[in-house]
């Protein structure tokens, strides 16, 4: 070092050397914001020689306006003594646009008084843009962190949690990571012998996929998830901390096992419907003997009593089979254009009719067009079971059935309905109770046959079976959540038709059809049916009713249904009625099996034009009707 | 003196509405399943069928249209009482293949043979 400062001239040349051969430009200021001396680089920089900068003011070499804008009070600052230091960015002669960071520190003090700052101003745009690039991928890692859907945690070989991801959080719902660094991952076994288990296997292999997972999560709720390790050692082969990932698996826990539900009603289905074919053969031996034996006996006779009831407990287990092959997705239904509001509206109005002062029941409503292609008997049948099972949850403590209907996209709700297909829309209907509540393990297996909670001998348990079968039917779903002592949701999702129900144009008359009954059930479901389809309908009940009706003009209407159970319009005075006003309105009569001699009368009166006996379907009705008008 | 064959795999059932025909003055004729009608069948003393839908061996479809074809002017009821591919279905198959008439079990053994004594041409007794 000696030999070199010997080719020096002196020490003010070492310096001087040094100062021009900095990568900095730096210069000196007097008070008078003047530069006193300026190194080589500063030169290179302005692309100007030295003695064309000694003397200049620093606004003259950079512009008026941004010396009094950003430079004047830094300098004025440096000289009451501090250091001044700031990053800006500027042009200069021989670059564009550049970050730099400047230094003003006072320099030369004389008689304690600062004469001179000392400017240091060095390039650091590659420096700047190195960091900007940093940050960028930092905060794309942590945006990467806090969206992904897995777990990420961080433990040392004990357990002892030091970092946790936001994905981990949420899925432990622990809303305070602060406390998270303060726990343990055996916390959130339920067996804290399993994460020795696993640590075993990971000093063994390393990495390893434990699979399904039970976790606790915060609030001390189960949570299954898929967990996969990772172990990380240091230089000298020793565990220097272990990575979790976990991922929620709940959502796919939950799909499985309704495909396994699914998959079990389809084989319970199979099976019952077989069982419902051979009964219903069984059945029909038993009909066919007892309806001889009653031929074969004396009238009047005292045992024919005994034989109308093999008869009716018949019927009764026709209707169970029936209820079978409805679930097993075996019975046909008679699908016509509906307009789900009015069936729920008609279900509705019907429950109210008959519900307790503590319970209430609340609707809404939206997308009253909504229209799906269903049975209207079977799906005023779903609603009815559905409203009717609410009650029933209330039965004790009162309570408040909510009954929602709105319009979903079909593509949003895919993953609900777990069908690779979907309908462009579904109406959404929600029943709603707030009762009793179920267990989540009876969840899934409400739909079974024969599955009940209510005592023995208190229905068949096949409701909920049956109208799965519906809906399932109509291509449509039906969920349910439940929580003990809270209530139940039930969700029917129906695919949307585009088809318009209302056959008729405008300007054609609809022609009224009067409706002689006693039962208000199947009034409701006719009504359904018959008014989608072009008919206006009056119903009467009672014989004062009819006689008013058919006696004004303008309302006597083109054809006139007359049901069997009208207990207060009697066959005799329909005759009188109907022969007294001379009138040449169409008749048709509906009666039940085995009833016929009780209409006699009405068969001879040449007023009935045509007469259908039960059970009849919708389409029969609908197609007498249409002859009778014609 | 008319004929009717029954086509029926249940015992019971067949031997019932057997019954129910005979004391009407019909003659009948049984089959236990599908295969067995077809290769019985006796044009000249039969005019009616009865036949189940679901059956082991040929099923009841198969029994329309083989018996059809053999004799044009055969009368052909099809009952059924569900299972499998579903009882309306079956039914509506059997209709659309030419049965005179179709009754899913049980049904009314009166309605029943007023329907066969209607098709028979027969004069009611009543």
């Amino acid at each position: 070092m000696k030999n070199d400062l010997n080719s020096f001239a002196d020490e003010k040349n070492l310096s001087d050397h040094i100062l021009d051969n900095s990568r900095s430009m730096i210069s000196i200021i007097d008070q008078n914001y003047s530069y006193v001396k300026v190194n080589a680089t500063f030169c290179r920089v302005q692309r100007l020689a030295k003695q064309n900068i000694i003397g200049k003011t620093v606004g003259n070499l950079w512009g008026i306006d941004i010396f009094q804008k950003n430079i004047k009070e830094k300098i004025d600052l440096c000289f009451t003594g501090e250091t001044v230091r700031y990053e800006a960015s500027f042009k200069t002669p021989e670059t564009e646009i550049r970050y730099f960071e400047i230094i003003f520190r006072p320099v030369i003090y004389e008689k304690g008084k600062i004469t001179n700052i000392l400017a240091d101003t060095l390039d650091i745009n590659e420096l700047k843009l190195l960091k900007g690039a940093v940050l960028e991928k930092e905060e794309e890692l942590r945006k990467l962190e806090t969206n992904l859907p897995i777990g990420f945690l961080r433990c040392d070989p004990d357990g002892k949690i030091l970092q946790a991801n936001q994905a981990f959080l949420k899925i432990m719902e622990c809303y305070d990571d602060k406390s998270i660094t303060n726990q343990n991952i055996k916390d959130f076994y339920h067996d804290k012998r399993f994460f020795d288990v696993q640590y075993d296997q990971l000093i063994k292999y390393h990495t390893k996929n434990f699979g399904r997972v039970s976790l606790k999560n915060c609030k001390g709720v189960e949570i299954p998830c898929r967990v996969s390790g990772f172990l990380a050692i240091d230089d000298c082969n020793n565990p220097s901390f272990i990575e979790f990932a976990v991922e929620d698996s709940s959502r796919e826990l939950m799909l499985e096992n309704r495909l396994l539900q699914a998959q079990k009603l389809e084989t319970i289905g199979a099976l019952a419907g077989g069982i419902a074919h051979d009964f219903n053969n069984i059945l029909s031996t038993i009909s066919g003997y007892s309806e001889m034996l009653l031929e074969d006996m004396p009238k009047n006779s005292p045992m024919s009593e005994k034989v109308a009831r093999i008869q009716g407990a018949v019927l009764k287990a026709q209707s169970i089979t029936n209820q079978i092959l409805t679930f097993s997705r075996q019975l046909e239904q008679e699908k016509i254009p509906v307009r789900i509001s009015e069936v729920l509206n008609e279900t509705i109005g019907f429950v109210k009719s008959s519900i307790p002062s503590n319970i209430t029941v609340k609707s809404f409503i939206h997308k009253k067009d909504a229209i799906t292609f269903a049975d209207p008997t079977q799906l005023f049948r779903v609603f009815l079971n559905l409203m009717t099972n609410a009650l029933q949850a209330m039965e004790l403590k009162g309570g408040t059935i909510s009954v929602a209907m709105t319009v979903v996209e079909g593509v949003l709700v895919k993953h609900d309905l777990k069908k690779d297909i979907v309908a462009d829309e579904y109406a959404l209907i929600s029943f709603e109770d707030t009762g009793v509540g179920m267990e989540p393990s009876l969840l899934t297996r409400i739909f079974e046959p024969f599955f009940t909670t209510r005592e023995v001998g208190k229905g068949t348990g096949l409701g909920l079976s049956v109208i799965h079968g519906i809906v399932s039917e109509m291509e449509g779903e039906i969920l349910v959540s439940s929580r003990k002592d809270k209530g139940t949701i039930f969700y029917v999702y129906l695919p949307l038709t585009k088809t318009n129900p209302v056959l008729s144009d405008n300007n054609e008359k609809r022609k009224k059809i009067l409706f002689i009954t006693g039962n208000k059930y199947e009034s409701r479901i006719l009504s359904l049916a018959l008014e989608n389809a072009r008919y206006e309908l009056i119903y009467v009940s009672d014989h004062n009713h009819l006689l008013k009706v058919m006696t004004n003009i303008d309302e006597r209407p083109d054809l006139v249904v007359y049901m069997s159970d009208s207990k207060k319009v009697l066959p005799e005075e329909f005759i009188s009625i109907f022969n007294k006003l001379e009138t040449a309105t169409p008749c048709i009569l509906i009666t039940e099996s085995g009833h016929e001699f009780l209409e006699e009368k009405l068969l001879n009166s040449g007023l009935i034009m045509q007469y259908l006996i039960k059970p009849v379907s919708l389409r029969e009705i609908s197609n007498a009707i249409q002859a009778s008008l014609k | 003196m008319a004929g009717v064959l029954i086509v029926e795999d249940d015992d019971e059932l067949r031997e019932m509405l057997k019954e129910s025909l005979t004391r009407r003055k019909i003659i009948v004729l049984e089959a236990t399943n599908g295969k067995e009608a077809i290769s019985h069948f006796k044009p000249s003393i039969t005019d009616l069928v009865v036949t189940d839908l679901i059956m082991p061996e040929e099923d009841g479809l198969k029994v329309i249209m083989k018996l059809r074809e053999l004799k044009p002017t055969l009368k052909i009821i099809a009952i059924s009482g569900g299972g499998k591919a579903g009882p309306g279905s079956y039914l509506n198959l059997a209709k659309a293949l030419g049965a005179d008439a179709i009754y899913s079990k049980p049904f009314s053994i009166s309605d029943f043979i007023s329907k066969i004594e209607e098709l028979l041409n027969i004069e009611q007794v009543l």
